[in-house]
């Protein structure tokens, strides 16, 4: 007994690691490298796991398998269908292999199938493949009635028993996570059915790929492994339709709604086990029959006949497709395998290409299929306990972090940043001409911003999101108004903080509201253009410095520079007759109050957008420009930084005190000649810039600062179409410097973006240019 | 919110007492976060007089409060016993906001028992009450118990000319 109890706890170790490798053969596809180095792995640990004792049959059939992977795979070669198989019957004979040597028995020889091509014969011993198991989580006896109802007929491979809580994870996180799924899931099945009606809407096909993205990314947040990696699959298929080389039949179809059902089970499982209705208990799904079913489809694009009958490769169902799991025979096929009297697995043998992963029923005795809520099965039978296996097996790398906690980290960070520049300019450091110190002073700094980019780059999130919103957005104003427009989103990878990725999306709307409205012409207004019919908005975002720009072109009409002037002289925006060039003229459709659309729609037009946009984004200290051509589009480019947290900024002395002025908004600067300023009634200043005149305004009068400053510097400063002359005494330099919030007792202190630290500890305010900027109108009232 | 009328009696408890000048005045510890020495002061425009500015209190900016020109009291050259107590009050929003108050030198720490405290007496409209809690008599001193929550929040809307 004693030597049985060594085995089984050899046994117990063997069998974990013989878990994930089912669990990686389940989801390898043929040419994966990453599967290939994987397996190679996960052999490695299986040799090193099997102790010297284990029985010699056992230990040679896991050196072959582990061979024929370095021979045929080789590691880092990609696995090739053939390997795969191989290794997919040779999986269950080691499971069972293994479960024999836990419990005593005699170990049967590994004997490879043919090795030829014919990939698709069934594993050795196996009379017939066996039925699918039953739901682990459920009382064995109904088996019939537990499985989803598929609304494909899937192919015949058993459940995968998958545990569905997470290890640690957050019951509130995981709470969220099933309310957003089971919405997307509400989502997925309206697309799916929508789909069925009309196969090639492609919108809808976006959307549904979508849908499936985010399930996958939020599985993957909550380290759902196998679902992630489920949801993989579905989307693969979706992607493949959307790029054109699948077209969605009625079988895939069947197979997308076969998938969602699968997710909708276990979303529901894990809800109730979330909220402790339900015991935390492995699910048995059948993933792996829907992913076998999703790679055919894959596989066979044109010719995607009914999934169930195009099983070439596997061996013929005993069981009727559209039943998952015909009852109690599955004690009767376990007797029809091999030598050992109780345990071999005849479910596992059957899938060539997809093979059941560990955690499938180990054996086929029905009650042995249920390792949480049976009886005990006999001696050790099952190598170990599905749970926990899945979730280790390519586990996201990524943990969910308090924003608090992130904040703070960042804040220290901003302040370690600046107390090393107080140690690195230090005087006394500065004059000791120690290399040794210099030198360390030197890493010091590396390491600090090496630091401070990794912080950044901690709350930083792709734009994808805020895009794929419009895509949405476009289709249902195409549709709204006999539209034909097409999206295309480019760079949706790029990242930017999440602070601002939540302020962008508004912006974005109203301009692509914009872009499909007035830009895209309708289709036979744009074939009489001699343009193709549909139209065409292009959403790139990218990097460039310290911003992240974000262009929004469509080709359609484009803004005619007459119109928006006479409009804006007709609401009085601008006086008529006043000399302004094409960039100002087209600027003005960010004035407050401006609209050029004829009819004023549902969607916009209504002169409430584009000053609202402008607002928005330079509450973000960005800015937006426009380009527009007459008859072929308009091109609106905003460039907003990527964290809210550190802007560069241009350090200006006045009487004393230091500024800050982002340099974004910072045009260009001069020092001042007397002779250039000329002015107005003997009150209002103005410098000539470029030909140009820009009211000037002395910050030490703006500011109350003492002292006239006869000449100094002028910092021409721009916000949106504005632009204004900020005299300073002095320029300092250019520093980047962590914002911070000047707090609630200077709210209305609206000269002030808000305060910096600088380089020597002391507090430098930031000056909000935008509002500095707009200071014209309440002088014009003060003059007139 | 005490209000306006000073009206709240202050609790016993423990007190930090400080001076403006020969006036002594006290605030709950309960408020007070730590007391450092006068820094250099980054001034804001447009403030009400007795809005100094604000300091980087190890990374963070806090705005920072003459009480004795909010008192009315004359000006009066900083000495190396000039100090900031930094309080952390709840502000409009609910968080808690750092300020610091520049006091001429604090004392102590005093605790003062229900008997030591009386109420404010009526000044007949002499002095600005608003924030006085209360009188507390004790080692042979009168110290005036002050609430800086209507001080340092609502004042400078209050005496803001913008408003």
């Amino acid at each position: 007994m004693t030597h049985a109890e060594e085995s089984s706890a050899a046994a117990d170790r063997v069998g974990k690691v013989l878990q994930q490798i089912g669990l990686e053969l389940a989801f390898a596809a043929p040419g994966q490298a990453a599967s290939a180095t994987t397996l190679d792995d996960l052999f490695t640990s299986l040799l090193v796991a099997l102790p010297d004792s284990a029985p010699a049959a056992l230990v040679a059939g896991v050196t072959a398998a582990a061979e024929r992977l370095l021979t045929v795979a080789g590691g880092v070669v990609r696995p090739s269908a053939e390997a795969l198989a191989y290794l997919a019957a040779w999986h269950p004979w080691c499971e069972e292999a293994l479960a024999a040597w836990g419990a005593g028995r005699p170990v049967t020889t590994w004997q490879p199938t043919t090795a030829s091509g014919e990939t698709a014969a069934a594993p050795p011993a196996t009379a017939a493949p066996a039925p699918p198991a039953a739901v682990t989580v459920a009382p064995p006896a109904p088996a019939a009635t537990a499985p989803s109802t598929p609304a494909a007929p899937l192919p015949d491979l058993p459940e995968l028993s998958v545990d569905v809580l997470p290890a640690d994870a957050d019951p509130d996180l995981l709470h969220l996570f099933c309310a957003e799924a089971q919405d997307l899931l509400r989502d997925i099945e309206q697309g799916v059915l929508a789909l069925e009606t009309d196969p090639g809407d492609s919108g809808q096909i976006n959307a549904l790929f979508r849908a499936f993205h985010t399930f996958k990314g939020n599985a993957g947040v909550m380290k759902l492994a196998v679902l992630q990696q489920f949801t993989h699959e579905l989307e693969s298929l979706l992607d493949h339709a959307r790029r054109g080389s699948l077209a969605l039949g009625r079988e895939a179809i069947g197979v997308i709604l076969a998938g969602a059902d699968v997710l909708e089970r276990f979303v529901a499982e894990l809800a109730a086990q979330v909220a402790g209705t339900r015991p935390p208990e492995a699910l048995s799904l059948p993933i792996p029959a829907v992913i076998e079913a999703t790679r055919r489809v894959m596989e066979s694009p044109a010719a995607a006949g009914p999934v169930a009958e195009a099983p070439a490769r596997v061996p013929p169902p005993v069981a009727p497709p559209v039943a998952p799991a015909p009852p109690a025979p599955a004690v009767a096929s376990a007797v029809a395998i091999g030598p050992a009297p109780t345990g071999p697995s005849a479910v596992g043998a059957s899938p060539p290409v997809v093979p059941v992963a560990a955690s499938v029923a180990p054996t086929p005795v029905a009650h042995q299929a249920l390792p949480v809520t049976a009886a005990p099965p006999p001696a050790a039978a099952a190598p170990a306990t599905p749970r926990g296996a899945p979730a280790r097996v390519a586990s996201g790398a990524i943990v969910r972090v308090d924003t608090h906690k992130l904040d703070s980290l960042i804040d220290l960070v901003g302040e370690l940043v600046i107390a090393q520049s107080m140690v690195v300019q230090h005087p006394d450091l500065v004059a000791s001409g120690d290399t040794h110190l210099s030198r360390a002073v030197g890493q010091l700094r590396g390491i600090t911003s090496d630091l401070r980019r990794t912080a950044m780059a901690l709350r930083m999130v792709p734009i994808r999101g805020t895009f794929q919103k419009m895509a949405r957005l476009v289709r249902d104003l195409a549709l709204q108004q006999g539209k034909e427009i097409q999206l295309v989103l480019e760079g949706e990878e790029t990242e930017l903080d999440r602070t601002v990725v939540d302020d962008l999306s508004d912006p974005l709307v109203h301009m692509i509201r914009n872009s499909a409205d007035h830009g895209i012409e309708p289709p036979a207004e744009r074939e009489a253009a001699g343009k193709p019919r549909q139209g065409t908005i292009t959403l790139q975002a990218c990097h460039q410095g310290g911003y992240i720009v974000i262009r929004i072109r469509d080709d359609g009409r484009g803004l005619s520079p007459e119109r928006i002037r006479r409009k804006a002289e007709e609401r009085g925006i601008v006086a008529a007759g006043a000399t302004l060039d094409r960039r100002e003229v087209l600027e003005l459709i960010f004035a407050p109050g401006f609209s050029t659309a004829e009819t004023v729609t549902d969607l916009s037009g209504r002169g409430v957008g584009m000053d609202v946009v402008r607002r928005t984004i330079s509450g973000l200290r960005g800015k937006i420009e426009i380009d527009s051509t007459v008859g072929s589009g308009t091109t609106f480019t905003l460039s907003v930084p990527l964290t809210l947290a550190i802007i560069e900024g241009l350090l200006v002395g006045v009487a004393g005190e230091r500024y800050v002025i982002p340099t974004l908004s910072v045009r260009e600067s001069f020092r001042l000649q007397p002779e250039m300023v000329s002015r107005l009634q003997g009150r209002g200043e103005m410098v000539m810039v470029h030909g140009r005149l820009v009211p000037l305004l002395r910050l030490r009068q703006r500011l109350g600062l003492d002292g006239a400053a006869p000449d100094g510097v002028v910092v021409v400063v721009e916000a949106g179409a504005l632009s204004r002359c900020l005299l300073v005494d002095d320029l300092i330099g250019k520093q980047e410097v962590v914002i911070k919030d000047l707090g609630e007792i200077f709210r209305d202190r609206t000269d002030f973006a808000g305060a910096a630290i600088l380089g020597d500890g002391r507090v430098g305010l930031i000056l909000d240019v935008a509002a500095l900027v707009q200071l014209r109108g309440r002088q014009g009232e003060a003059a007139a | 919110m005490p209000p306006a009328d000073g009206g709240v009696a202050a609790r016993p408890g423990k007190y930090l007492t400080f001076n403006l000048g020969e006036e002594s005045y006290g605030i709950t510890v309960l408020v007070v976060r730590e007391i450092i020495r006068l820094c250099p002061i980054t001034p804001v425009a447009s403030m009400p007089a007795h809005v100094k500015g604000v300091i980087n209190l190890r990374g963070k900016v806090i705005p920072v409060v003459d009480l004795r020109t909010r008192f009315g009291l004359p000006p009066r050259a900083d000495d190396d016993r000039t100090c900031v107590i930094v309080t952390e009050l709840a502000g409009a929003t609910g968080a808690s906001r750092l300020h610091g108050v520049i006091v001429d030198r604090v004392d102590e720490v005093a605790a003062f028992a229900a008997a030591d405290i009386e109420p404010t007496p009526d000044f007949g409209g002499a002095i600005d009450v608003r924030f006085l809690t209360g009188m507390a008599k004790a080692s042979g001193r009168v110290t005036a118990l002050i609430d800086l929550d209507p001080e340092l929040a609502a004042a400078p809307s209050d005496s803001s000319p913008s408003r």
